[in-house]
């Protein structure tokens, strides 16, 4: 999948605080590139639902909307915490710590 | 037509409550065997049965009980126990404090509101601390409280977020979504959503508060006081005294609360920004606790739990909030009293009136006191 770019954002949790992100896969350093691009294919981003957030929202959690953007057009998925397994909390990570450095250069 | 409950009309719900409560043995089944003998109690003898029962188990929970699970950064929920109710300190900071902080807020609802934990009948409270790496967050996922580190993985100076158990108003919150989940069962979206939010903001001050002996005047009225780290620009997570002026950092961003009705955000995020435009609600609630003055756990506290307890619905609004509170308001301390004032002068100031709306579910004093007594029927 030759991914582009992608649109991160995270929203609710405890401090209710928004974190996002809108880059293209080049702007990052290689080995983030990559271990993104791993990620995605691990949880097989494209075979995803558009939601996989429960049917009542949990207090406090937060809620994650992730958009990928290739040749093949673009993919939304939207999700809560108790949604995401091992594989997709490590993807959340990730993107969480990439969207945090990019707001800080803003 | 309006159907009494034959209780409403013998008894006042606070001397039940009383009797509940605080009677002896002997006074309870003198109130039961009074009620037994009732004329108006035939054909309730379902209900009374229920009343029975119910007085008698308050009296034989044990009331509170916690324990601390730790998650060991996985997440696995409840993790392994490591502190059961009643065992000594352990030597992790987080699951001391989860204890101590369980602990006050069991002290507050119950002391102060007469509630036996989270439903009203002794539930045990359950937390988990170290969920999961670097998680800046705590919830309530309908069964227990869970809370994060922060973000402890990543380099000093990227972190923001400290332990969430830090701040005792913190855990305050979360078990109040508990409570609110029993009571009132306030959807998690829109203006439903954020009195949901306010409701725990409010009681986990009020823990906080109680905790330090503050009045309403010596109160920081800050939510998450501790929680951010000194990388931050900011005094906690949100503040009830001036909503929208928590924190402004490079970073993190302004602190988006609004404090008036004419700033309310109307956003598809957050749910519905449940956690932004509880900043109306929690500015009320300041303002009604300030013009009260002395402890606010006392009687603003009571206002807003009775309000909680018996009246909100899962689809009520801000305007229904201030409605009902001012209503009960006046029920408790009397029509025109400085409570009820002060109640209406909250949700003025926010840009609300507390004429109109309102609606309330019909239940009588026999489902309240069912309710008190932790034996509600679903609603």
């Amino acid at each position: 999948m030759e991914i582009e770019r992608i649109k991160f954002e995270r929203t609710g949790g405890f401090a209710g605080i928004r974190i996002a992100a809108d880059f293209e896969l080049d702007d990052l350093p290689e080995e983030q590139s990559r271990a993104l691009a791993e990620l995605l294919e691990d949880v097989k981003f494209r075979s995803l639902p558009e939601r996989l957030t429960g049917k009542t929202p949990m207090p406090d959690q937060f809620t994650y909307t992730i958009t990928v953007e290739s040749g093949k057009g673009k993919h939304t998925v939207t999700l809560g915490d108790s949604s995401a397994d091992e594989k997709m909390q490590e993807l959340l990570q990730l993107l969480n710590r990439i969207a945090r450095s990019r707001m800080k250069k803003q | 037509m309006h159907k009494h409950s034959p209780i409403q009309c013998i008894v006042p719900p606070h001397m039940l409550e009383g009797i509940a409560t605080k009677g002896t043995e002997a006074q309870k089944k003198l109130a039961v065997n009074t009620l037994k003998t009732s004329e108006q109690m035939r054909g309730q003898r379902r209900a009374l049965a229920d009343f029975a029962a119910a007085a008698f188990r308050v009296a034989a929970t044990g009331g509170k009980e916690r324990i601390v699970y730790d998650a060991k950064n996985g997440s696995s929920l409840p993790g392994t126990p490591v502190r059961r109710e009643g065992d000594a300190a352990t030597a992790d900071v987080a699951v001391n404090e989860a204890y101590d902080g369980s602990g006050v807020t069991y002290d507050l609802y119950n002391a102060v509101y007469q509630r036996n934990s989270i439903d009203g009948n002794g539930m045990r409270l359950d937390s988990t601390v170290h969920f999961q790496k670097g998680y800046d967050n705590a919830f309530w996922n309908g069964e227990q409280m869970v809370y994060g580190d922060g973000d402890e993985n990543l380099p000093p100076e990227e972190r923001l977020f400290n332990r969430f158990t830090i701040a005792i108003d913190v855990i305050g919150h979360e078990l109040t979504h508990g409570v609110t989940q029993f009571e009132a069962k306030l959807v998690y979206s829109q203006q439903p959503g954020a009195l949901n939010e306010s409701m725990s903001d409010v009681f986990g001050s009020l823990v906080k508060q109680y905790q330090l002996k503050q009045t309403a005047a010596q109160a920081d009225w800050i939510i998450g006081a501790g929680l951010l780290t000194k990388n931050v620009n900011g005094v906690g997570i949100r503040s009830m005294k001036a909503p929208g002026t928590a924190y402004n950092d490079p970073v993190l961003g302004k602190d988006p609360q609004p404090a008036h009705m004419k700033d309310y955000v109307n956003t598809v995020g957050d749910n519905g920004g449940v956690h932004i435009n509880s900043g109306i609600p929690n500015h009320a609630f300041y303002i009604a606790s300030m013009e009260i003055g002395g402890n606010a756990w006392e009687k603003a506290g009571k206002i807003w739990y009775v309000t909680l307890r018996d009246k909100l619905t899962s689809t009520s609004k801000f305007q229904d909030c201030a409605a009902l509170t001012y209503q009960t308001a006046g029920e408790l301390f009397g029509a025109g009293s400085l409570e009820q004032q002060a109640v209406k002068k909250g949700w003025t100031d926010v840009g609300l009136s507390v004429e109109g709306g309102g609606t309330t579910e019909p239940g009588g004093c026999l489902e309240a006191i069912l309710r008190f007594l932790g034996l509600a029927p679903a609603r």
